[in-house]
C-alpha cells in the first residue's frame, strides 16, 4: 500500500513538472500552418463549447419586432467585420494560417445558439485568433450579429439579397 | 516495485480523467477579455520562444541589407497589414490587439526580443493559439524579409525613415 501511494503521488508530482519542462524546452511545436490533430480538435471544441454553454446560460436574445429585420443588419455588420477571417456568403474557403483553424461559418453554419454567440462575440475565445469585440459593437449590434450568424447557411429567402444590397439601409437592428 | 508502478500508473489516469474533466465540464474559462493570469503569461511566452530558437533557422543572414531604402519598405508594409494590431510608432498601443488572448505584442512600444531571422519565421509560419496567423500564403519572402528588418529595428529608426514613414501612417 506504501508502494502503491509512493508511486501515485510521484505521478502527481513528475507528470505535471515533465509537461512544464516539454515546454520549457521549445519542444512543443508553435508554427500555426499545419492542421491541428483530430483528438485535439475534439478535445479543444468540447472544451470550448462545454465553457460557453456555462457561461451564456443566463443570456437571453431580446424580443424582436422582425426576425427578419436583424438578421439583414446582422449580416450587414458580418460583411464587414467578420467575413474576412469567416468567409462570405456563396465563396467556400478553407483557412489553413489559424491554428487552430477560423471556423467557417458562411459554409458549415454554426451549432451555438444565439446566446452563446453573443457571448464569444462579446468576450472572444482564449488561445484562438478570436478577440473579444465587446468595445467595438453595441449589445443591439451584437445580437444581430448573433441573429444572422444562427441562420447562416440556412436564411429565410430574400434576406442575403437584403444584406448584399449595398443601396439597403440596414433597418432596425431591434 | 510492482505496486509502484501500478500506483504511479493510476495516479496518471487519475491526472489525465481530472483535466479532461475539467475542460469538459466547461470548468475551463474561455474568455478573452478576462484577467491574464501573469504567471501563465509568463510560461507561454518563453514556451513559445523557446520553441522558436528550437526550430527557427539560426543566425541566417537578411538577404536584403537594412538599407533606408529597405526600412521605409519594410514599415510601409508594416503600417499596410500590422499596426492593426502590433501597434504604430508613435501611435499609443492598439485597442484591438488589447483584446486578444494572449494580447498581441506592441512592437512599436516595446521592440521585441527575437532576432531578425526569429521575426521572419514567425510573420511566415504563425504562431499557434494566438491571433498571430502564417503569412507564407499570402506574403512573399521578400517582403517578410523587408518587415522582419523594420520590425527588429522599430525602435531604433534613422530619423529618416521614421519621417518617411510617418508621412504614410494612418491618423
Amino acid at each position: 500500500m506504501k508502494a502503491f501511494l509512493l508511486g501515485f503521488i510521484s505521478a502527481l508530482v513528475i507528470l505535471p513538472i515533465a509537461s512544464l519542462a516539454y515546454l520549457r524546452l521549445g519542444l512543443a511545436e508553435v508554427r500555426s500552418d499545419a492542421k491541428p490533430a483530430g483528438w485535439e480538435s475534439r478535445l479543444m471544441h468540447s472544451a470550448v463549447h462545454a465553457s460557453v454553454r456555462r457561461s451564456a446560460s443566463g443570456l437571453q436574445p431580446p424580443a424582436r419586432e422582425s426576425e427578419e429585420d436583424a438578421m439583414v443588419a446582422g449580416g450587414k455588420l458580418y460583411l464587414n467585420g467578420c467575413a474576412g477571417c469567416h468567409g462570405t456568403p456563396g465563396k467556400p474557403e478553407e483557412d489553413l494560417t489559424h491554428y487552430p483553424p477560423v471556423p467557417q461559418f458562411a459554409q458549415v453554419g454554426t451549432e451555438y445558439s444565439e446566446a452563446e454567440i453573443h457571448w464569444i462575440i462579446q468576450h472572444g475565445i482564449r488561445d484562438t485568433a478570436m478577440s473579444a469585440y465587446g468595445l467595438f459593437y453595441s449589445d443591439k449590434e451584437i445580437w444581430a450579429l448573433a441573429a444572422f450568424l444562427r441562420r447562416i447557411n440556412n436564411l429565410p429567402s430574400g434576406v442575403l439579397e437584403r444584406i448584399q444590397d449595398k443601396k439597403a439601409p440596414a433597418g432596425a437592428a431591434n | 516495485m510492482k505496486r509502484f508502478v501500478f500506483g504511479f500508473l493510476t495516479g496518471g489516469l487519475v491526472l489525465a480523467l481530472g483535466i479532461a474533466g475539467y475542460f469538459t465540464l466547461g470548468l475551463a474559462n474561455v474568455a478573452a477579455d478576462a484577467h491574464h493570469s501573469k504567471w501563465i503569461t509568463q510560461w507561454m511566452i518563453s514556451s513559445v520562444h523557446a520553441s522558436i530558437r528550437r526550430t527557427a533557422p539560426r543566425n541566417l543572414e537578411s538577404p536584403l541589407p537594412a538599407s533606408e531604402e529597405n526600412l521605409i519598405a519594410g514599415g510601409k508594409l508594416y503600417l499596410n497589414d500590422c499596426v492593426g494590431c502590433h501597434g504604430a510608432p508613435g501611435q499609443p498601443r492598439s485597442a484591438f490587439g488589447a483584446t486578444f488572448y494572449p494580447p498581441a505584442p506592441q512592437f512599436a512600444l516595446d521592440g521585441t526580443t527575437y532576432s531578425e531571422t526569429q521575426i521572419y519565421w514567425v510573420a511566415k509560419h504563425g504562431v499557434r493559439r494566438t491571433g498571430m496567423s502564417a503569412q507564407g500564403s499570402s506574403s512573399s519572402d521578400e517582403h517578410l524579409c523587408l518587415l522582419a528588418g523594420f520590425i527588429s529595428r522599430v525602435r531604433d529608426l534613422p530619423p529618416r525613415v521614421r519621417s518617411a514613414i510617418a508621412d504614410g501612417a494612418p491618423h
